[in-house]
């Protein structure tokens, strides 16, 4: 086995510091990975909101995110709420579009009315 | 919605945590996530309400109670802060000096292979891959991610000319390796579904460089096929900054990543004018273009003639989008019964499909372009092979062929190949199988 040392270049990308942005409402799944129809930003970070002090007489939106699988477990949790806090008011709601884009009509719906969002089920 | 000042509480499975963790630090956002139990899909609604009413696997705590909590919890010190993401340092050109023998674990050890040997790049190396173009090495070619959640990488040139080099390429064969990298494609993203890519030259290229596009192409029988596929693969794991441990979902996975069914029309021996002439370029032009899929039908043989009722059949189980993959005995056949063009052929199977009932997937409606065919085979006999694959796009490669022309190899440097074919050298007779008309083509 040779001991003698040689060098090599590194075989990875450079960070860029830009991301992929999320989907339009109308963009197809099988578009999802093409870098021409993803606009590209540099990252903003964004603050978290405050949180409530009760859940009690609110208004929680459940956002099923259309995964296999989400609504069946987003109406479980729904049921629970029912069941187990009946002070809390639950609106159901299943992300528009495909799983992978954006739903802008119904964030403005969220925006609007909710007063907590519950989003589920990544999977 | 945080930002519009309405807390949230996400949810996704356990086997996501590391994952969601890693996507709230690079981008700033920590997220208060809950996890149910792996996976939520395709289990009963009784399983739903378990997890429901059960522990959050992660932190052993009730699940439901950490929902209310993400959302009632006042902010921590840390959460009050204005998060700040994780940026990475930018990365040395070259590695500490070591053995070969440390090197080589030091890239299998780092995830930067596919697994296979590799031709260690040296700059000796590097610089000769570069001699395949006339392109700054410095230039900027684009920017993956093999999830669009995270950070893309940038590449140059000469980063395409290291994974050229481990793959095992030559410089004859680094211009159509610079045109898949110019696509900016991770060519197996990171998805549940295991994505596969089909990489197919077009053009006078194929043949200078020994590339096949006849008996066995697909198989791993000829070098320029094999190491510019290789390539493609080395880029997406290096550039796309695949780590299987941190962002890399695939559920099974494909065989056909390894080397992306990279492979040459058989334009000298098709009926129809090649793919590349189809998507807009000249026949002397040469262009790289890609596909992408999961799965393939393995090759059905004929009828010798209906050929295209029989595609039209496998279309229909396969889905649509399709791409099929046509030996030339095929091809000959259907312009013998009347398909001029493969947009015609492509026609009939539309209206085939849709008195089948047949519709696109995610309801799209069905038409012909999204319908395509690539001449490839070898004339053993008349074979076909029905894929799911999308068309995606065409690049252009004459414009990183150096101005001097392809660096051509040393002829040591090509496999054995089957014998061009031409009429009673190689593959079937066709007058034989009675089909006078194809055996003129």
């Amino acid at each position: 086995m040779s001991k003698h040392l040689i060098q090599v270049l590194d075989p990875r990308g450079q960070p860029s510091g830009i991301f992929g942005k999320a989907l339009s409402a109308d963009n197809e799944m099988m578009d999802l990975l093409n870098p021409l129809g993803q606009p590209e930003t540099t990252l903003q970070t964004m603050r978290m909101a405050k949180r409530l002090p009760s859940l009690d007489g609110k208004k929680v939106y459940l956002v099923e995110t259309g995964f296999a699988g989400a609504k069946e477990f987003m109406e479980e949790v729904q049921s629970w709420f029912t069941r187990n806090r009946p002070t809390i008011k639950t609106v159901f709601r299943s992300k528009g579009n495909n799983t992978f884009a954006n739903d802008p009509v119904l964030w403005e719906e969220v925006k609007n009315n909710a007063d907590a969002v519950v989003f589920g089920v990544g999977s | 919605m945080e930002d519009a000042g309405i807390p949230t509480a996400p949810l996704a499975t356990a086997h996501f945590a590391s994952y969601m963790a890693r996507d709230s630090q690079i981008h700033g956002v920590p997220l208060r996530f809950s996890f149910p139990p792996h996976p939520t899909a395709w289990v009963t609604r009784e399983v739903d309400k378990q997890y429901v009413e059960g522990n959050d696997p992660i932190t052993g705590q009730p699940l439901m109670q950490e929902v209310i909590d993400a959302l009632t919890k006042p902010l921590t010190e840390e959460e009050e802060k204005h998060p700040v993401a994780s940026t990475r340092p930018r990365r040395p050109r070259m590695l500490a000096p070591d053995t070969e023998d440390n090197l080589r674990r030091l890239f299998i050890r780092n995830g930067w292979t596919d697994g296979l040997p590799i031709i260690l790049p040296t700059e000796q190396r590097v610089a000769e891959m570069l001699t395949g173009t006339d392109h700054d090495p410095q230039e900027v070619l684009g920017r993956m991610s093999v999830t669009p959640h995270e950070e893309k990488l940038e590449y140059t040139v000469e980063k395409v000319a290291v994974n050229a080099v481990m793959a095992g390429a030559r410089p004859e064969h680094f211009p159509i390796i610079l045109a898949v990298a110019a696509t900016q494609r991770a060519l197996f993203p990171s998805s549940t579904g295991s994505w596969a890519h089909m990489i197919v030259v077009n053009g006078p290229i194929r043949n200078q460089v020994g590339m096949n596009c006849g008996s066995s192409a697909l198989s791993p029988l000829n070098l320029a096929n094999s190491v510019i596929g290789r390539a493609g693969t080395l880029m997406t794991i290096n550039f796309g900054d695949i780590d299987l441990a941190k962002n890399f979902t695939g559920a099974a996975g494909s065989g056909f990543n390894y080397n992306n069914l990279c492979c040459g029309e058989n334009q000298e021996r098709s009926p129809w004018e090649p793919f590349h002439v189809q998507k807009g370029f000249k026949a002397t032009d040469s262009a790289v273009s890609l596909f992408r899929g999961w799965s393939m039908q393995g090759f059905t043989v004929g009828p010798q003639v209906g050929s295209a009722k029989k595609m039209a059949e496998l279309m229909v189980r396969m889905g649509f989008p399709a791409a099929f993959i046509v030996d030339p005995l095929v091809a000959m056949s259907l312009k013998t019964e009347g398909f001029e063009t493969k947009q015609q052929l492509a026609e009939y199977l539309v209206k085939e499909a849709k008195v089948a009932g047949m519709g696109g997937r995610q309801g799209r409606p069905i038409d012909g372009k999204g319908i395509n065919f690539i001449i490839l085979g070898g004339e053993w006999n008349p074979m076909f092979c029905t894929t799911d694959f999308t068309y995606l796009q065409t690049e252009p490669i004459d414009k990183w062929v150096p101005k001097a022309g392809i660096k051509m190899a040393d002829p040591f440097y090509r496999m054995p190949a089957q014998a061009i074919c031409s009429e009673g050298v190689c593959g079937l007779d066709l007058a034989i199988l009675g089909n006078s008309e194809a055996s003129k083509q």
